[in-house]
């Protein structure tokens, strides 16, 4: 085992992980990792490391609240001799690491850059933000990554990934914020032995090809970005009741509502996740509706999703086919189910809802 | 903007630069316009760099409690030391916005979006052609040509409103009729007798205006159905899409283009418009509730 140095790939023994999560800990980092809450497995600022489910696959919900919360204050402000003065919500420079994310998460969160980082509050936050991420040992049946140009052991977005073996982690850094993550750590870990990294990449390929969702046709987001009226989209979203569950699970959507609460003397503007699905989303303060009904509604989500945004940001979709959606919408609806259908060749109908 | 709210700001940090923080602004004049429609006269409150907007531009207002609207703006264009927006009471916010009293202060970030292409019309004829409000975000076009009047062609105005007591800037239009280099014409939808002007749709007004359509440059700004039946009858006098500009309106939170409200297919309509060349949407405003 030569001098640790930077590039260097570890291969660590099961209990190696907790220590390091403890001894980041001891650096008043803050963790953020799954941990098993009434039969869930969801995200949490842990406390200590035996609190954490090491375990590889998919959270209840994607990490981006961590960087992009549910509800945040903007700014609060209060009257003085009649003029409102602002005042900014406390700021939080805490370094914070993303431990045992999914490698889809992580790359979901590359999509929130390209739409919030002109956001002063989240770009602090990503930029204070390392990525750890651990390739998935299993698919499950609503993943699709592959589909979207994202892989079981996929390093988009990914500061350091871990892979598991059969006798404890492969660890590599793949940015310049992970090196420094793993730097002060190399002289007390065990450097890999030749081929661990290639056996941990094989079984990420073996995962990949246990999904059973199918790739995307040649020109997607070009042919989707036509499907605007066919009337497809009307038999898709007949089911869709509209509660919008689909965008908050989903580790890429970045729509946010601006709420101003208080009165004339104080008050506060906060920003909350919002949906394309909700009817109020783009309701004038007329009352006028310019997208008034549910399919409509439906058919912005994915567009936006695989046609819009893709055009825009260089053919990627604004989906890492994590799956939540599908997982927990309450009647079934399955976006990539939804875009193969919309493109698998349905003879083209006379646009039908055409008005003009 | 932004720096000026930063300047309010006690404790300057993170927010420094964010574009969601408005500035006081304090109401030195309102008016009264129509029976909804009342015009609101802004000036700073704190002293900062000077405002600066372009004819088309909007600003998100703010009433403290009860929330913020995309407004655009009716004065004249350039820089200002007063903003002036003619709005109609129709939500909550612009209807506490016509509660406000002189002295009053409200929050104002801005200015946002693209403006209307006033130099593109510099040497060719000009159509204005206005549906009800949109008649307020049109003013600073035709205040900037009025100013420079020999920089443009025959310069019509096309106004159609639902009533005659909906037409706004009833006074100013007289003024306007009185000048021998601009044409205005008016018409409503419904009126009773008392009304001697045309009644009828606005496109109606289309071939009474002077105008060489291969050298002509339209902005229309009204409802979609009627921005779309204005085209058509332009398009019906040999005016091409490309000449044509239309203002197009949609619920807006931010304002720059990141909280995804005013999506218009692909677009934004707060940072792409709210002006677009006709061209450039008219496949969407073919499509029922994009």
């Amino acid at each position: 085992m030569g001098t640790p140095s930077a590039g260097q790939i570890h291969r660590l023994g099961r209990d190696q992980l907790a220590s390091w999560v403890d001894a980041l800990l001891g650096e008043r980092k803050r963790v953020f990792a799954p941990v098993l809450r009434r039969g869930l497995r969801v995200l949490r600022a842990v406390e200590r490391a035996q609190d954490v489910d090491f375990a590889p696959g998919r959270t209840r919900w994607s990490p981006k609240e961590f960087l992009f919360p549910r509800t945040e204050t903007l700014f609060s402000y209060e009257n003085r001799d009649g003029v409102p003065v602002l005042a900014d919500p406390p700021a939080d420079d805490v370094p914070r690491i993303l431990f045992g994310v999914q490698p889809c998460d992580a790359a979901g969160l590359v999509r929130l850059d390209s739409i919030l980082l002109q956001d002063p509050f989240y770009a602090r936050r990503r930029e204070l933000t390392t990525v750890v991420a651990i390739a998935c040992s299993e698919a499950a049946p609503e993943c699709f990554c592959t589909a979207v140009g994202g892989s079981p052991a996929g390093q988009e977005g990914v500061d350091v990934l871990l892979a598991p073996l059969e006798t404890g982690w492969v660890v590599r850094a793949l940015s310049p914020k992970g090196e420094a993550l793993l730097a002060p750590r190399r002289g007390g870990w065990e450097t890999a032995a030749a081929g661990d990294w290639e056996a941990a990449l094989e079984q990420a390929g073996r995962v990949a090809g246990s999904i059973g969702r199918r790739e995307l046709p040649a020109a997607w987001a070009e042919k989707l970005e036509q499907s605007f009226a066919d009337p497809i989209w009307d038999e898709l979203a007949r089911r869709c009741v509209g509660c919008s569950i689909c965008a908050y699970v989903c580790p890429s959507c970045s729509c946010f509502d601006v709420a101003d609460e208080g009165s004339d003397a104080c008050g506060s503007r906060c920003r909350t996740w919002d949906s394309c699905s909700f009817r109020l989303f783009t309701q004038h303060g007329s009352g006028h509706n310019p997208r008034a009904t549910q399919p409509a509604r439906s058919r912005q989500r994915v567009l936006h999703k695989f046609a819009f945004y893709p055009l825009q940001h260089g053919g990627r979709a604004m989906c890492v086919g994590c799956g939540r959606c599908i997982r927990s919408c309450p009647v079934g609806m399955d976006i990539h189910a939804e875009v193969v259908e919309v493109m698998s060749g349905r003879p083209e109908k006379e646009a039908g809802d055409v008005q003009r | 903007m932004s720096e000026r709210a930063a300047a309010a700001a006690p404790t300057p940090n993170v927010t420094r630069t964010d574009p969601m923080q408005p500035a006081p602004w304090r109401v030195v004049r309102t008016e009264p316009e129509t029976h909804d429609a009342f015009k609101l006269t802004l000036a700073p409150v704190e002293a900062g760099p000077p405002f600066t907007f372009e004819a088309g531009q909007f600003n998100m207002l703010f009433a403290p409690g009860v929330g913020e609207a995309a407004l655009s703006m009716s004065g004249c264009s350039g820089t200002v030391d007063r903003v002036v927006h003619t709005i109609r009471a129709a939500g909550r916010v612009t209807k506490t916005l016509r509660t406000l009293k002189r002295g009053d202060v409200l929050g104002l970030r801005g200015p946002f979006g693209k403006p209307w292409p006033v130099g593109l019309a510099e040497g060719r004829d000009v159509l204005l052609v206005a549906g009800g409000i949109g008649l307020a975000p049109l003013r600073p076009a035709l205040c900037h040509m009025l100013e420079h009047r020999e920089r443009f062609g025959r310069v019509n105005l096309l106004y159609g409103a639902r009533s005659p007591q909906d037409i706004l800037f009833a006074k100013e239009i007289e003024t306007w009729r009185g000048r021998f280099d601009v044409s205005v014409e008016v018409t409503v939808d419904r009126a009773g007798a008392d009304w001697h002007g045309r009644v009828g749709v606005v496109t109606t007004l289309v071939p009474r205006a002077q105008f060489d359509p291969a050298n002509t440059v339209a902005f229309i700004c009204g409802p979609e159905i009627m921005m779309h039946f204005t085209q058509r009858e332009l398009e019906r006098h040999g005016v091409p899409d490309e000449s044509v500009w239309v203002s197009m309106e949609r619920n807006m939170k931010c304002g720059v283009g990141f909280c995804g409200h005013c999506q218009f297919g692909p677009l934004f309509v707060c940072k792409d418009g709210p002006v677009f060349r006709y061209d450039r949407v008219a496949p969407l405003l073919g499509i029922r509730e994009v």
